[in-house]
């Protein structure tokens, strides 16, 4: 990849790309590993973009996935595809936000369910309901009632968490 | 004051530098581990594999006087390394760009096709092996004659009474064609044995989600 491509097309949207893979990982390992891998396919996907979307757009789609079909590492170093429907492992002591409200909000998105972190993702850096159904492929009428349950479910980890 | 979800958010984000994107280096040469590049590679290797053993393979066997089984062998598995080849382009033209549910079923259909069609080619694969070792060795040369004829001949004097079609004691193709037919079948199931162990998981997996996603579109 050259680096002229990494600074001018990706690193300008490395903030969603972060966001998004720490929401899919629990340790500073696969965060990383998430993250070079999310660059290195937008750099070899770069050929397909028609610009028929924005290329934020673009950057959303493909991190989101390469994020839902990643195969996460184990501990014991075999690998499996990403089971997020079970609880998330505990997130490791070096591997958090400064902010800690942050770090309890994102332990409460890693118990969601893959797609209904991807939603709320979206939802978070205030994309539009059409938007977030355009990069998901989804109904934007279904999208609203789905932020809202997420929310909903996102209160009461959180509710559960702080009492 | 209860803080809402997007105002924890904002602010997270808004007073720190957690957004830093980590140090990346040498990304041209990292092997990659997206599940595509992964399935790509793993096909890739088995294809070159398959090629390189039955090339062997049709050498030995004209050394040990089975050509006929090294000529079977290598003409099935050159027809399943094309086939996959075939299915390993469609697998590099999945758009990662496209919206997740887009992506999603082609990847997934892609898995489904390959599987489909692995587990027919293993249904007619196992059996051809099967009549492959029989043919070699039936017309293995035993001293100026074929081996199978030669076995046929020693059949015919014990048991002048055997029943042949077209040369061939009607028992043995009796017996010949139950293995085949067991073999076809057992041949098919072993396959799909095999793959719930290596992709089950992934299948499961991807079901959940596009299940999610079919949801959201109705």
């Amino acid at each position: 990849m050259s680096s002229d491509f990494y600074k001018t097309s990706i690193l300008p949207f490395s903030g969603i790309i972060i966001k998004l893979c720490r929401a899919y990982t629990n340790s500073q390992e696969d965060f990383e590993d998430y993250y070079q891998e999310v660059c290195l396919q937008i750099w070899r996907s770069k050929e397909n973009f028609r610009e028929e979307s924005q290329w934020s757009t673009w950057v959303y789609r493909i991190s989101l996935n390469v994020c839902l079909t990643l195969l996460k590492k184990k501990k014991n170093n075999s690998q499996h595809f990403v089971s997020d429907s079970l609880p998330a492992q505990e997130t490791e002591d070096n591997y958090a936000f400064s902010d800690e409200s942050l770090n309890l909000l994102y332990d409460a998105i890693r118990k969601l369910s893959e797609i209904d972190r991807a939603i709320i993702m979206l939802y978070l850096e205030e994309k539009s309901n059409q938007e977030i159904a355009d990069i998901m492929g989804t109904n934007p009428n279904n999208i609203g009632v789905r932020v809202r349950r997420i929310k909903m479910r996102l209160k009461k980890i959180l509710d559960g968490k702080i009492n | 004051m209860e803080r809402s979800i997007e105002n924890i958010w904002k602010e997270g984000f808004q007073k720190n530098d957690d957004l830093t994107a980590p140090e990346i280096d040498n990304l041209y040469n990292q092997k990659s581990i997206h599940i595509i590049d992964k399935f790509k590679r793993m096909f890739r290797n088995n294809l070159i594999a398959i090629v390189v053993g039955s090339f062997l393979f049709l050498i030995i066997s004209y050394f040990l006087d089975i050509p006929v089984m090294g000529a079977l062998f290598f003409v099935t598995l050159m027809v399943h390394v094309f086939i996959n080849k075939n299915l390993l382009k469609k697998l590099g033209r999945i758009d990662q760009g496209q919206n997740s549910y887009q992506y999603l079923k082609a990847f997934s259909h892609w898995i489904k096709n390959q599987i489909a069609i692995n587990k027919r080619l293993s249904e007619f694969m196992y059996p051809i092996f099967f009549l492959s070792f029989v043919l070699g060795f039936w017309f293995k040369d035993a001293e100026g004659t074929y081996l199978g004829d030669r076995l046929v001949d020693e059949i015919l004097i014990r048991f002048p009474d055997t029943y042949l079609i077209v040369g061939i004691p009607l028992m043995a193709i009796i017996i010949a064609v139950l293995i085949m037919g067991l073999l076809a079948y057992f041949g098919g199931r072993i396959y799909r044995w095999d793959l719930n162990i290596i992709y089950g998981r992934v299948l499961r997996k991807l079901d959940e989600l596009m299940t999610d996603l079919e949801s959201l579109r109705s």
